[in-house]
């Protein structure tokens, strides 16, 4: 991780987003205050949810299919907008952000999404180094940071392999690779070991871990209790759209 | 630098994945510039030579028979007084019937027991020219047919009138046809273009979900819009300087062609043409993206 140290997580898009890290307390990069999201014509995906993640935190999201996971990180990464409420990430609210300023927070957003949205056509190196073409950066750092994602989550051999080709679990991984490629300050995962071993599960959460201590904050979507049971992050569950703190 | 390499490994990416629909367009642009500048092109040497005629021309007044000697010189003098008159000349029975002997040539003989005293006397006017313009030749013409001692005005009228008719014509139909192919171009650019955008649908979705800017979808699509404009424009117009040259080198020599002094299109012109063409396609390819830059 030698090569990431000047590229630590922060929120720098906007001069008004300057990290706190300093501090002694750790600065907040997620923020939702009374956060409700109302599907037309009535469906309550979220009801006042509130709850902060900091830098280096981990948060797990827990609960029921249909709880509201998954609308919670969408709302996050702008995919969804709320009903009613706040949601700031990295000081900004997310309401008054304008097209070019979404697209910048979005850089600083890594998202393993549930249903992967790869390219299964294009090979799995392309797949990953698209997240960091974006931010224009140099081929040989994307080469560098491919290569070494690839080599963490056991998926060297399928470098050229297209998207489409490979298993659920492979391709999982692919799409948690593309959310780490940046080494962001904010990183969603929905359900992300959902279709993987003990081992690769393993091999995730290890990946996980090393970019939480490099400072990004992690907000995990997840049924497997295994990888949240008896760790001291912060879990919360979604019940009906409700969320409730598990533990402090 | 790094945004200007990534937007060219785009656009040659996108060129790549639908070059089928690429090659189409541009074979629209091609032609399209070619069908308006090859109507350009007659309509330009069209006016080229009307602008030559007209500076050959010239109107010649026969006098009345029953004019004396004093009244002819007069007259003369009293067209020379005109400030649009460039040149008078005053013109004889005996050298009339001298340039007619002339023109005829050959068949000289038709005029040999004849004398000069059936040609009357007659003035040829070269009009300046600020009035070598049909409208005011004819103005002109009219005002000398009244003048006292005139018998009859002749310059070709008729002539002159279907060659004006036929470059307003011409005119007509290089400005129709220059609008429908606009549109056209316009319409083919920005659907060709919209069609590949809509078979790359998923992964510029996946590329905003990156976070990719507005600069870095627009900028290959605006490239590819350049290039179509310009390549196509660029085609065109060396196909229509090849079709040029073929017809002058085919139809040298006393053909109609030859009485019109055939010129290819200044580089001023060319230069025009290409552009608007570079910038239509642009527009086009402005107007195909602006749905994909929503998600």
């Amino acid at each position: 991780m030698q090569e990431h140290t000047e590229d630590r997580p922060t929120f720098t898009f906007q001069p008004s987003m300057e990290d706190h890290s300093e501090g002694d307390e750790k600065s907040i990069i997620v923020e939702l205050v009374k956060v409700t999201k109302i599907y037309p014509p009535d469906v309550v995906a979220l009801r006042n949810v509130s709850f902060t993640a900091r830098k280096g935190e981990i948060v797990f999201l827990t609960g029921a299919s249909g709880a509201g996971k998954t609308t919670l990180l969408k709302l996050l990464c702008r995919l969804e907008r709320p009903t009613k409420g706040l949601i700031e990430i990295g000081g900004n609210d997310l309401n008054k952000l304008n097209s070019n300023a979404t697209q910048k927070l979005r850089q600083r957003i890594g998202v393993a999404y549930q249903d992967f949205r790869l390219l299964p056509r294009q090979s799995v190196y392309q797949n990953i180094a698209m997240a960091m073409e974006v931010q224009f950066k140099n081929k040989k750092e994307i080469k560098q940071r491919v290569l070494e994602l690839l080599e963490k989550l056991s998926l060297s051999e399928k470098i050229h392999k297209p998207a489409g080709k490979l298993s659920r679990g492979e391709q999982q991984r692919v799409a948690i690779a593309r959310a780490a490629a940046n080494v962001p300050p904010l990183i969603l995962a929905d359900e992300p070991t959902g279709n993987l071993d003990p081992q690769t599960t393993s091999q995730v959460m290890d990946l996980f871990h090393e970019l939480n201590e490099s400072g990004s904050a992690i907000i995990i979507a997840t049924h497997d209790k295994s990888i949240y049971q008896g760790t001291h992050h912060q879990q919360f569950e979604l019940q009906q759209g409700e969320l409730q703190r598990v533990n402090s | 630098m790094r945004l200007l390499t990534f937007i060219f490994t785009q656009t040659g990416r996108n060129v790549l994945q639908s070059w089928g629909l690429q090659l189409m367009t541009l074979l629209t642009v091609t032609l399209s510039v070619l069908i308006f500048s090859f109507f350009y092109l007659i309509y330009v040497n069209m006016v080229q030579t009307g602008v030559r005629l007209g500076e050959e021309l010239r109107l010649i007044v026969y006098l009345d028979s029953g004019l004396t000697a004093d009244e002819q010189i007069l007259f003369t003098k009293k067209v020379e007084s005109f400030s649009k008159v460039d040149k008078v000349v005053f013109i004889t029975p005996d050298e009339a019937f001298a340039q007619l002997r002339d023109q005829l040539g050959n068949d000289r003989d038709v005029l040999e027991d004849l004398d000069s005293s059936f040609l009357p006397y007659s003035v040829e006017i070269y009009p300046h020219k600020d009035l070598k313009n049909l409208s005011r030749i004819k103005d002109f013409s009219d005002y000398l047919e009244n003048l006292p001692g005139t018998a009859k005005v002749q310059y070709g009228h008729g002539w002159v009138e279907r060659f004006e008719y036929f470059t307003k014509l011409l005119r007509f139909i290089v400005i129709i046809s220059g609008s429908l192919l606009i549109l056209t171009t316009m319409f083919m650019v920005s659907n060709t273009l919209r069609l590949s955008l809509y078979a790359r649908q998923k992964e510029l979705k996946v590329l905003r979900y990156l976070g990719a800017t507005n600069s870095y979808i627009k900028g290959p699509v605006l490239i590819e819009g350049f290039l179509l404009g310009f390549v196509g424009a660029g085609i065109g117009l060396l196909s229509l300087f090849s079709l040029f040259q073929w017809i002058k080198s085919h139809f040298a020599g006393p053909s109609l062609v030859n009485l019109f002094k055939l010129n290819f299109l200044p580089w001023s012109h060319c230069t025009a043409i290409l552009l608007c063409s570079v910038l239509l396609c642009v527009l086009g390819s402005l107007l195909s993206i602006r749905k994909f830059l929503k998600i």
